[in-house]
């Protein structure tokens, strides 16, 4: 066969006749392959778990006292009819981001938040509507609240962000979510710790420094890895608050 | 310090030098290399963060452009020769993440029990 009448495919002309069997093969064959990667990876992933945004419920609108842990929290002191007074709310905005920078000038007050609701387990968040819409200060007499203390713990679990964690993505955890977990905790989601088993009643808790402050920059490198590590837990309403040691810290093996 | 502190340091860095650079090339350096760019300001800032990013190659360009050693031809010349062993290379190389990704996988602690090792002081905010 000369060079000339090789047969040569161009996606806009018809299909040269040597090469039908050949297009058809590799079409197959490519599906085929597709479905089976598809079927073998899926069957190794865990289960997300029940989770996510809770459009059906709308937006939830409810009064609080903002507390920083550094993370911005919510206790709710003025609910409605899905969202009670006593709860707690971790918060975020849209998209990948925290909420830090707006509601550290209302710490300790009053203010009335409206947004989506995230819920998994025990554990929910609200995100915020843009601007005035989502948070601004409230009138009114600003309760106390107490932290309660739970002494030190080792626990064993995961590192994840709390937006993805609780169905703004899904998986929200895991290896495979993992640099997604690190952009959303740079951009100042709150961080959470998955617990292998429940403390205190519950699978799911904030997790900062052990000063109290941001999570430490070293446990940036173990987002999504099985973990072991020890840290002074508090309740903070109904959600728990772990100020993690980084000095202990490791990776489980296998 | 661990990988997720040096790249946190490493991105510090390089997004200083890049701010530096982004400074210096977009209010005196820019004019100098773009004749059109000459008194037009409004698009300057759009540049920002892209200079950030890869202000070395800013730095390499406004270099071989201000030295007047550009071979403009050069830019439009073909690569194709790589091209045949990268189509091979990465489905393999996608191939070899997932099994090495799921030979990887760590087993979830489901046994562990939280312990607590010390009670809580009396101690509340």
């Amino acid at each position: 066969m000369s060079q000339n009448d090789k047969p040569f495919f161009v996606g806009y002309f018809p299909i040269p006749g040597q090469l039908k069997g050949f297009l058809a093969l590799i079409s197959v064959g490519v599906v085929l392959l597709f479905l089976l990667a598809g079927l073998v990876i899926g069957s190794t992933q865990d289960d997300p778990g029940q989770s996510g945004f809770r459009f059906d419920y709308g937006r939830q609108t409810v009064t609080g006292v903002v507390e920083l842990t550094p993370y911005p929290i919510l206790r709710v002191t003025e609910g409605n009819d899905l969202i009670k007074p006593g709860k707690t709310l971790m918060l975020a905005a849209a998209g990948k981001s925290g909420v830090d920078a707006r509601a550290a000038p209302h710490e300790g007050g009053l203010v009335q938040v409206s947004g989506i609701v995230l819920q998994r387990g025990t554990i929910d968040m609200l995100q915020l509507a843009g601007g005035q819409r989502g948070l601004s200060a409230a009138e009114g007499d600003t309760p106390e609240f107490d932290t309660e203390p739970l002494g030190r713990w080792k626990l064993a679990g995961e590192i994840c962000d709390g937006k993805c964690l609780n169905g703004a993505m899904r998986p929200g955890r895991g290896l495979a979510h993992k640099a997604c977990a690190a952009l959303c905790l740079i951009n100042e989601v709150p961080p959470v710790f998955v617990s292998s088993q429940p403390v205190e009643g519950s699978d799911f808790m904030l997790i900062t420094g052990l000063d109290g402050g941001r999570l430490p920059d070293m446990a940036y490198d173990f987002i999504g890895q099985f973990i072991t590590l020890e840290g002074e837990l508090e309740r903070r309403g109904d959600i728990l608050v772990l100020r993690m040691d980084p000095e202990t810290l490791e990776v489980i093996d296998g | 310090m661990n990988e997720a502190e040096a790249i946190f340091l490493f991105a510090k860095i390089w997004g200083a030098i890049g701010a530096c650079v982004a400074l210096i090339f977009l209010t005196i350096g820019i004019e100098r290399i773009d004749e059109d760019a000459d008194g037009a300001y409004v698009f300057r800032p759009l540049l920002i963060p892209g200079i950030l990013l890869i202000w070395p190659l800013v730095l390499w360009r406004w270099y071989i452009l201000a030295d007047g050693k550009d071979e403009w031809s050069s830019r439009y010349k073909p690569r194709r020769t790589a091209h045949h062993w990268i189509a091979f290379a990465m489905p393999v190389a996608i191939i070899l993440v997932l099994v090495l990704g799921l030979s990887q996988r760590q087993i979830w602690p489901a046994d562990f029990v939280p312990q607590q090792i010390a009670p809580a002081a009396q101690v509340s905010q």
